[in-house]
């Protein structure tokens, strides 16, 4: 092997990892979702299946993530309106608790949609 | 010399790699005010201006929510009072720019936007910001708020009085108060500088401007399922506002009760799933969305076309999507196998 | 290498193009790229785009031993007669082959100005590798998936272009050696003839 053949076998090395890098990290292979809590906002993996207490305004409400998807499953709110919603699953469905001030939106790799009307 | 032509393929290499392009960045915030989750974006290339722009949408909501807000003490419920009383209230020029706007939209949607039916409203337990699960109530208190028949057509509205022929007139403007902070907000972002923006209260939304080189792309979630029903792409300074029955309710007894209370029938209204509208100011949209729900798959196009509203996609009962063909060209849906129905137009 | 020109004369019957044993080789290297190409095309691969390109290595040797217009001509053969064969030619196929094809051509023909030694069969095998990876991938995504998700596979297609090159190179490099040393007793036992002939 010549030099330069060292020297292509080192570019190719290097080459690689930068584009895994790149390429691959800043958002999860999977999706991951933001949980808000107050001002605080909180991302999570849906990758691994959790269940979560989460305390906020009026008291504890319960956030399970299963299968790649999220849901309330209780909260102190009379309403239950953010039980309601259901499990979300993909880039942009969302759903609040909003007397405990606690609210829940799936993140993906760009966004399609800036902004959700409903 | 090996390192020089090494450099440069690793340059063009990297070069390469970098072909695909970051978005511009959007500064988002959350805020609850206004009874709901309002969220702004905001793009500007200095994220302290876009920071400053999302405080300013919070205080200008916040005015207006402490000004207008239904049932918690505010000068609104103020105005309430006196005008159970027979009295005559002394009103400020936002006032009146507000109760105007008010006035006009209502009596081109044939009062089916009705922001004087407050006490219904407030009967049917919507005056909380979280229902609990309850009786519906009984037949005879709605036949006898409906007998006593308020609307804005009650309303005698000059510069500086408000004064109301009929004592049932309560105001709740939850169809349109929200849509009106929403354009309030929006002037101040103008005001200050700010080109490129969507103020999003509790789902409703205005846009401004655009994201970079493409427009603001907006989903209209799917009024049953999870996920996104259709998208649209706003083109200018645009509002896109629906009214679903599925916002607020309470369930009792295996029926779904919605907050949208049809003024003639004194139930909530059940002519629709849910409306969507495009139209630029926001009140507007936010009261014709309301109008248009209680009007119907069949009265619909009339009321839309009294209200100037020509950008129109209601869902009907049986998932039947009928559009104006404006709404037509503008609307990309995002299902397959919709039924749509695109009424005639008049062009 | 010394390259005898074809040479090609008028007669009352036609012309006749005269062939050198070189000639024959080329020929004989290129369809034995046609045939890798096919095989390779049949083979089911874990990633749309991924083939070990084992053609590569017919190229790579070509242009070692007789320069790099040559190994345009071959090159190009494989991809214009494969496709044909196969039924692809000017189908989304034929063009990502193409442009791969392209790129690593024009890889190739940097090298070739390198000062000194240059790269051997392991680096040009590499790099070619890896340009016709980045050609193929980047016609794909001008022309048929423009979406970002794609480059999402790129690392791990470079990552096959990488593994593969430096096989495909270790390959040519046998098969040079091994010509090599052909030639090396074909001389030795001629030397030795003429050296019995002499005495």
């Amino acid at each position: 092997m010549t030099r330069a053949d060292y020297c292509a076998v080192l570019f190719a090395t290097l080459l690689l990892p930068y584009l895994y890098i790149n390429q691959w990290t800043g958002d999860e292979a999977g999706i991951s979702a933001a949980i808000m809590n107050g001002s605080e906002t909180t991302e999570i993996s849906l990758a691994h299946d959790h269940t979560l207490e989460i305390n906020g305004a009026l008291g504890t409400s319960i956030i399970k993530i299963e299968d790649g998807k999220i849901r309330f499953v209780a909260s102190p709110c009379l309403g239950k309106q953010c039980i309601h919603s259901g499990w979300l699953e993909h880039a942009g469905e969302f759903a609040a608790c909003l007397p405990n001030r606690i609210s829940v939106a799936v993140l993906g790799e760009e966004p399609r949609f800036d902004s959700i009307n409903f | 010399m090996k390192p020089r032509w090494l450099s440069l393929l690793l340059i063009a290499t990297l070069g390469l790699t970098a072909c695909s392009e970051a978005p511009p960045q959007v500064h988002k915030a959350k805020l609850f005010t206004l009874g709901t989750l309002v969220d702004v974006s905001v793009l500007h290339p200095n994220e302290a201006t876009a920071q400053q722009a999302v405080k300013i949408v919070e205080d200008e909501l916040a005015i207006i929510n402490s000004q207008w807000h239904a049932w918690r003490d505010s000068p609104l419920t103020l105005i309430n009072q006196q005008l159970a009383q027979g009295k005559t209230v002394t009103i400020n020029s936002v006032s009146h720019h507000f109760l105007q706007q008010a006035q006009t939209l209502a009596a081109n949607s044939n009062q089916l936007f009705n922001p004087a039916i407050g006490s219904l409203v407030s009967l049917w337990g919507f005056h909380h910001d979280d229902r609990p699960d309850g009786a519906p109530p009984v037949k005879e208190k709605i036949a006898a708020a409906l007998k006593q028949a308020p609307s804005m057509a009650n309303i005698t509205l000059t510069e500086t009085t408000l004064a109301s022929n009929n004592p049932a007139v309560q105001f709740d403007f939850g169809a349109f108060g929200k849509g009106y902070a929403i354009d309030r907000a929006v002037e101040q972002l103008k005001l200050a500088g700010i080109e490129n923006a969507i103020v999003n209260a509790g789902g409703d939304l205005r846009a401004i401007g655009a994201k970079g080189d493409r427009p603001w792309r907006i989903g209209v979630r799917h009024p049953i399922e999870a996920g996104v029903i259709a998208s649209i792409e706003t083109n200018g300074d645009e509002s896109v506002f629906t009214s679903g029955n599925y916002e607020r309710f309470f369930d009792f007894d295996g029926k779904r009760y919605h907050h949208i209370i049809n003024p003639r029938s004194g139930y909530p209204a059940n002519d629709a799933i849910s409306v969507t509208v495009i139209h630029n100011n926001a009140a507007t949209a936010d009261a014709a969305a309301t109008a248009l729900f209680i009007a119907g798959e069949t009265e619909w196009p009339q009321i839309a076309k009294q209200m100037g509203i020509d950008e129109v996609m209601l869902i009907g009962n049986d998932l039947t999507i009928h559009m104006t063909p404006k709404m037509a060209q503008r609307i990309q849906l995002e299902i397959d196998d919709a039924q749509v129905n695109i009424i005639a137009g008049d062009s | 290498m010394s390259e005898k020109p074809n040479s090609a004369t008028a007669t009352k019957n036609g012309i006749t193009i005269t062939t050198t044993a070189e000639d024959h080789l080329i020929a004989w290297l290129a369809a034995l790229a046609i045939a890798i190409h096919i095989i390779e095309s049949v083979l089911p691969s874990p990633l749309p785009g991924v083939k070990p390109g084992l053609a590569n290595v017919i190229t790579i040797a070509v242009f070692i031993l007789y320069g790099w217009r040559t190994a345009v001509w071959v090159s190009m053969l494989r991809v214009l007669v494969g496709s044909i064969l196969i039924g692809t030619f000017l189908s989304p196929t034929f063009m990502l082959s193409f442009s791969g094809a392209v790129a690593s051509l024009i890889v190739l023909w940097l090298a070739s100005r390198l000062p000194g030694e240059g790269l051997g069969p392991i680096g040009l095998c590499l790099i070619t590798a890896m340009a016709h990876m980045f050609g193929q991938f980047y016609t794909a995504y001008l022309l048929f998936i423009p979406h970002d998700g794609l480059f999402k596979l790129l690392p791990l297609l470079m990552t096959a272009a990488v593994v593969f090159g430096i096989i495909s190179g270790i390959i040519v490099r046998s098969m040079l050696l091994h010509l090599e040393k052909r030639k090396n007793n074909t001389t030795a036992s001629a030397t030795a003839q003429r050296n019995e002939q002499e005495e």
